[in-house]
């Protein structure tokens, strides 16, 4: 069972130092001297902001009045629908979400008007002083009946359905001798990143407007906060500042609309910060999702159709609904297995709970748990082994993908089944027995890389020396701390021989290259092929004008710590070799078509493909029902490992938040209303409940494999929840279908089986 | 109170220079003890609801803070922190349930919050400590000798008045008993509780109590039915059904965390019995 | 009874007025403009605001104003040259214990306190001293490996110095 080639397969640790020591960078956010966004409180004649939401989940809006707000202290604007200079919509896919609402409110959070001030008290006060009178109207709240419910938008609740199709899938039932079917429900999980949605818009002498925000693309919101503010998009800049985590959960637009128009109206700028209360109100979730799937196979354990239906609830408005349902699909069809035949069929619907949009996974993770489930659940019909019943139909490495595109996998489908076949977790070292019982489970998932299924997909980066004699590489990406500067910043060193002083990383200023949203686990694709293309043209460029400065002949030049080198010795430093040179002499500008397919006419489906099985150790409490995850073992093919701290912070960090999605992690609504609000309700895990985790990686990327690295940000979380699961059921013999698991269904469960036994 | 502000900086802080003091200037105001204060911040902030006073206690105060032994048992001033709770000797001595890495106090908030929480705003609030003080039969002293219950009340919810002030819970001298206690929360440490349960053996008879999302209460009938022999142990079906309805009876609706209290408290009963 | 108070803050003595209920965090941010405590939940249940206060790690978004009369609150900022934060800080970098480190500041607050904790015996268990913190980048992984740097010196310190504590546990 274990591997034949223990020599590709490495367990990442952090046992060896990088070679100049931790990133600098590191110590400044430790020392908390790197601002986020809502740290520039020092900005010069800075003013707090503050949004009025909505008092109801659906309601006609009869009436603003905000003559007494105006009247406040301290109070400098009160903005409404009416002060929109623009476009008073935004939206990543569909511009539906207003600004401020016009007639209607259509979910809690809904903005109604925004207030500046001297101080947040007074804004907050200025904002209680404003007269609303609502009509309400009944909530839509059922996603699954939504689209027979009153129109929350013209065209009606249903915003998208798609169906996936493949092969005679009736006549493919007929021939199966194992049916299953199931229901699955996934939580509306909160991204609950640390710091909340916030930033400064900075109003400047010509009419422009800059925000330093956290967002995650900053060209693709100048170009809403253009429409929005009637600016042309060369007044508007976005510099994507370090910010406290975003998950996707900051890759719509947040707060900076509201920002923006109070801006303009004051002429100042304007800080909107908002609390945990009202981000947890406002703010995106993921999407909720039931899914009914129905999967048979022959007597030999081969699965040859597969149904599926799905609701996704998107509520009041878009924002990257549709994406998520399209990826959701995507992974529905079961990617990592052959399948005759199968239909995938799903809707998004709007309602009247609130918003739903990108986060890590992206509906991928939701429809793997689905999948993943229904794998063991037709293994037990079959009385097969769970991981037999998988290796007889997973994929090769020469096989198209779920949807007949070509694929680019990094390593055998099989192979890293049976690395998570031979994982320690199997073994139990002791039999504790009483109180606690214990359970190994595993999972497998495959991710994609890039936007995907057509969507066009471009970026650029650029490199250049600096009169300062420093190398300054721009990405338009933002940092939220995947570490992708640092990353960078090493990629660079090892090109350029270089030191890391010599390297000046600057990321998501919306006036540097368009690198395309920070998302869909492509930027590290991105990178690495940017890089790799434009480092070697910068150091024959840099040796060549060091040859012309120094008379020596440019073969023996070499960059290197500080400046150019010749035999081990520095003959000419960065700065006096920019100093004369040309400005823009030295500057390389690359730029990534991102392989949306290598086949034209049929771009659908994921090109660039991952790979995680992960195996789970569970403890479940007889007496509660209350689980303990103790032990993840992921084993990963996700290309070549560049930046190995990275890595395995990325993959460590999106199994806990799987495994706080798999036990905890839910904001439940009723009529419309959010049934938590901050995080003494809404649980993500502490550092008492992290499991151990250990990370394998195996690479056996093809050498003609044109993408070696890829991006891994979203593959951590793709199949804990099914492997929690699955050891959850080794340990009591109850499988759950709904997440997060409910300690006290699983603890009924338990007494029911115990009682019949 | 009917006046309520929005912000908390139109709060107004009372600073008595005594307990007595506080008392009388709450009968005056209506206004709100504040001792740590980590329960009710969260709640005031969640409804952006704050009360027009603060009446500041002062753990400098005589017998507010500190363990003292006497002949009564153990006496634990109201402000005292959970901090010092988790790591005072005397703790360790009367309660070992408590201390240690996965005693109760561990389990109670985060350190942070117990270096502020004190034990008074831990038992006001229905926190983790009133399962265990109901089950001790701790009781609480009260400021004001005018007062007619004094300082001999057993601790009851519904007999404390808005304004009754607590200055110490004294608990009995429970170094030979045997105490079970177990928080059934969300996550492995900083949850709120579904519920906490309370076994104490005092070689003699047993006593239960539970606290979390049905309400604080004393376990009075099921107790009854161990110790006065009618039922045999808690195994038996028909402890099961009295457990039950008492347990529904103080407002605990959720049959699936009804069932996990049982569990509990068998394993607690079993754990406690054992050896006798 | 609004009044002024005086206390130090990272050493320096300071006064000021006292607004209501209003919180040592706010002070911190919007006054003397310390912005390593940060505001993540502003109901103690994050501890990214956490300082030391008489030095015990707290939220400062619990602790009101009035309650600082005479009292010494330490931040990051203020900890610069201080040897248990050091450590610390070196542990937490060197193992890449963060990613965004928005929260980081108040895990190294916590794991200063724990490390004094550790030194007098009171507490020996570091992912104690950060149970009141979350983190939602990391899986807490890095930190559960910071710690265990953090630990290993500890115990070589101590047997250089020929102390004989146990850390088994209590």
């Amino acid at each position: 069972m274990a591997t034949e080639t223990p020599d590709r397969v490495g367990t990442l640790a952090m046992a060896t130092e990088p070679e100049h020591g931790p990133a600098k960078d590191l110590y400044r956010r430790i020392d908390g001297q790197l601002d986020y966004p809502t740290d520039l409180l020092d900005t010069p004649g800075l003013l707090h902001g503050a949004i009025l939401r909505s008092a109801h989940a659906h309601a006609r809006l009869i009436r603003v009045d905000v003559s007494r707000a105006l009247t406040m202290p301290g109070v400098h604007a009160v903005v409404t629908a009416e002060d929109v200079p623009g476009l008073n919509r935004f939206g990543i896919v569909v511009r539906d979400q207003p600004v401020f609402c016009e007639e209607r409110v259509r979910f809690e959070g809904d903005a109604i008007a925004a207030v500046a001030a001297d101080s947040r008290a007074e804004a907050r006060a200025a904002m209680a002083a404003i007269d609303v009178e609502y009509e309400p109207l009944p909530p839509v709240t059922e996603a699954v009946t939504a689209d027979r419910q009153p129109p929350l938008h013209d065209g009606g609740n249903l915003i998208a359905q798609e169906v996936l199709d493949r092969g005679d899938l009736e006549a493919a039932f007929a021939r199966c001798s194992f049916i299953v079917e199931n229901e699955y429900r996934t939580p509306r999980q909160m991204h609950a990143f640390m710091e909340t949605e916030g930033g400064v818009a900075i109003p400047d002498a010509d009419g422009g407007m800059t925000f330093r925000v956290g967002c995650q693309s900053g060209h693709r919101d100048v170009e809403q906060l253009a429409d929005i503010l009637g600016l042309e998009t060369e007044k508007v800049t976005v510099e994507a500042m370090a910010t406290g985590g975003a998950f996707g959960g900051k890759d719509e637009l947040t707060i900076q609309p509201a920002a923006g128009i109070l801006a303009l109206k004051t002429g100042r700028p304007v800080m909107i910060h908002l609390d945990r209360f009202e981000s947890c109100l406002a703010g995106i979730k993921r999407h909720p999702v039931s899914v009914r799937m129905t999967t048979g196979c022959d007597a030999e354990g081969r699965i040859l159709a597969h149904q599926v239906e799905a609701v996704l609830d998107t509520g009041a408005y878009a924002s990257l609904g549709p994406a998520v349902l399209e990826n959701f699909l995507d992974h529905a069809t079961a990617p990592l297995y052959r399948i005759e035949a199968y239909r995938v069929f799903g809707r998004l619907v709007y309602t009247n709970n609130g918003l739903c949009g990108a986060f890590r996974g992206f509906g991928g993770n939701q429809a793997t748990f689905a999948v993943e489930s229904q794998m063991d659940a037709l293994a037990e019909k079959l009385g097969m082994c769970p991981q037999d019943f998988r290796r007889t139909n997973l994929r090769s490495l020469g096989d198209t993908g779920s949807r007949d595109q070509r694929v680019r996998w990094t390593a055998s489908p099989a192979e890293v089944l049976g690395l998570a076949a031979a994982s320690p977790l199997w073994r139990w070292q002791e039999d504790v027995g009483g109180r606690w019982l214990q359970g190994t489970g595993m999972a497998m998932g495959s991710q994609g890389n890039g936007l995907g299924d057509g969507l066009p997909d471009s970026g650029g980066g650029r490199i250049c020396l600096t009169s300062e004699g420093r190398f300054r590489i721009e990405f338009g990406f933002a940092d939220y701390g995947q570490n992708i500067s640092d990353a960078i910043s090493r990629m660079v060193c090892q090109g350029l021989e270089c030191h890391p002083d010599d390297v000046n990383v600057v990321l998501g200023r919306s006036k540097g290259p368009d690198s395309g949203p920070t998302s869909a686990s492509r930027s590290s694709v991105l990178v690495h092929s940017v890089l790799s293309r434009a480092l070697p043209q910068l150091k024959a460029a840099l040796c060549q004008r060091a040859s012309e400065l120094t008379g020596l002949a440019q073969e023996a030049l070499s960059p290197g710590p500080g400046g150019i080198f010749y035999r081990q010795e520095k003959v000419l430093d960065y700065r006096e070799l920019a100093g004369n040179t040309v400005a823009g002499d030295l500057v390389v500008d690359a730029d990534l078509d991102f392989p949306v397919a290598p086949d034209q006419g049929q771009p659908v489906g994921r090109y660039l493909q991952l790979l995680i099985a992960t195996v789970a150790r569970v403890e479940v409490d007889r007496l509660s029902g209350r689980v303990k995850v103790v032990d993840l073992h992921h084993i990963t093919a996700a290309g070549k490992v560049i930046y190995p701290a990275g890595y395995l912070g990325q993959i460590e960090g999106a199994a806990v938040m799987g495994l706080g999605m798999a036990l905890t992690e839910d904001m439940p609504m009723q009529d419309g209303c959010y049934q938590a609000d901050n995080l003494d309700q809404y649980l993500i895990p502490t550092f008492q409940d992290a499991p151990t985790q250990r990370v394998d990686v195996l690479d056996d990327t093809a050498d003609d494999d044109p993408f070696p690295v890829r991006g891994v940000g979203e593959l951590g979380i793709e199949a804990v929840a099914p492997a929690i699961t699955a050891a959850i059921e080794a340990a009591t013999g109850v499988r759950v279908n709904r997440l997060p698991v409910s300690p006290g269904d699983l603890l009924a469960e338990m007494e029911a089986r115990e009682s019949s036994q | 109170m009917a006046t309520v502000m929005t912000d908390r900086a139109e709060v107004r802080v009372l600073r008595p220079d005594s307990a007595r003091e506080a008392v009388t200037l709450a009968r005056q105001h209506g206004g709100t003890y504040v001792a740590g204060a980590t329960w009710l911040q969260p709640s005031c902030e969640r409804g952006r609801n704050w009360p027009p006073f603060f009446i500041a206690l002062d753990a400098r105060w005589p017998g507010f803070r500190g363990l003292q032994e006497s002949h009564q048992g153990l006496t634990i001033g109201a402000l005292t922190t959970l901090d010092t709770l988790s790591h005072h000797p005397l703790m360790k001595e009367y309660l070992p349930c408590l201390t240690g890495r996965n005693g109760l106090m561990n389990l109670l908030a985060g350190p942070g919050v117990r270096r502020l929480g004190t034990l008074g705003g831990n038992l006001m609030a229905g926190g983790d400590l009133t399962a265990l003080a109901f089950a001790l039969d701790a009781r609480i002293q009260l400021v004001g000798d005018d007062d007619p219950r004094g300082d001999r009340l057993v601790w009851r919810y519904p007999d404390l008045k808005s304004t009754d002030l607590i200055s110490a819970l004294v608990i009995p001298d429970c170094r030979r008993w045997r105490v079970a206690v177990e928080k059934l929360g969300h996550r492995e440490r900083f949850s709120p509780t579904r519920a906490t349960i309370a076994c104490v053996y005092d070689g003699n008879r047993f006593r239960m109590a539970v606290c979390g999302e049905g309400g604080p209460g004393r376990l009075e009938i099921s107790e009854a039915a161990l110790n006065d022999g009618a039922a045999s142990s808690t195994t038996t079906a028909d402890w099961y059904q009295a457990l039950d309805a008492e347990l529904e009876g103080l407002g605990w609706h959720d049959a699936r965390l009804r069932l996990a209290i049982r569990r509990v408290l068998v394993h607690q009963h079993e754990e406690l019995s054992d050896g006798d | 009874m609004n009044d002024t108070i005086s206390f130090k803050l990272n050493g320096e003595t300071i006064a000021c007025p006292v607004s209501g209920a209003g919180t040592l965090l706010d002070l911190l941010r919007d006054t003397a403009r310390l912005t390593s405590a940060r505001p993540g939940c502003r109901i103690g249940r994050c501890g990214a605001c956490t300082v030391l206060l008489d030095g015990e790690a707290v939220p400062a978004c619990l602790v009101m104003t009035w309650q600082l009369a005479g009292r010494q609150v330490e931040t990051v900022e203020g900890l610069q040259d201080d040897q248990d934060f050091l450590v610390v800080r070196d542990a937490l970098a060197r193992e890449s214990a963060l990613q965004c480190g928005y929260c980081t500041p108040g895990f190294a607050v916590s794991l200063v306190s724990g490390i004094r904790h550790q030194r007098s015996g009171q507490e020996t268990d570091l992912g104690e001293a950060i149970a009141g913190n979350l983190c939602r980048c990391t899986g807490y992984g890095g930190l559960s490996r910071a710690i265990q740097r953090l630990t290993d010196s500890c115990c070589r310190e101590d047997a250089a110095a020929g102390n004989d504590n146990d850390f088994s546990g209590d």
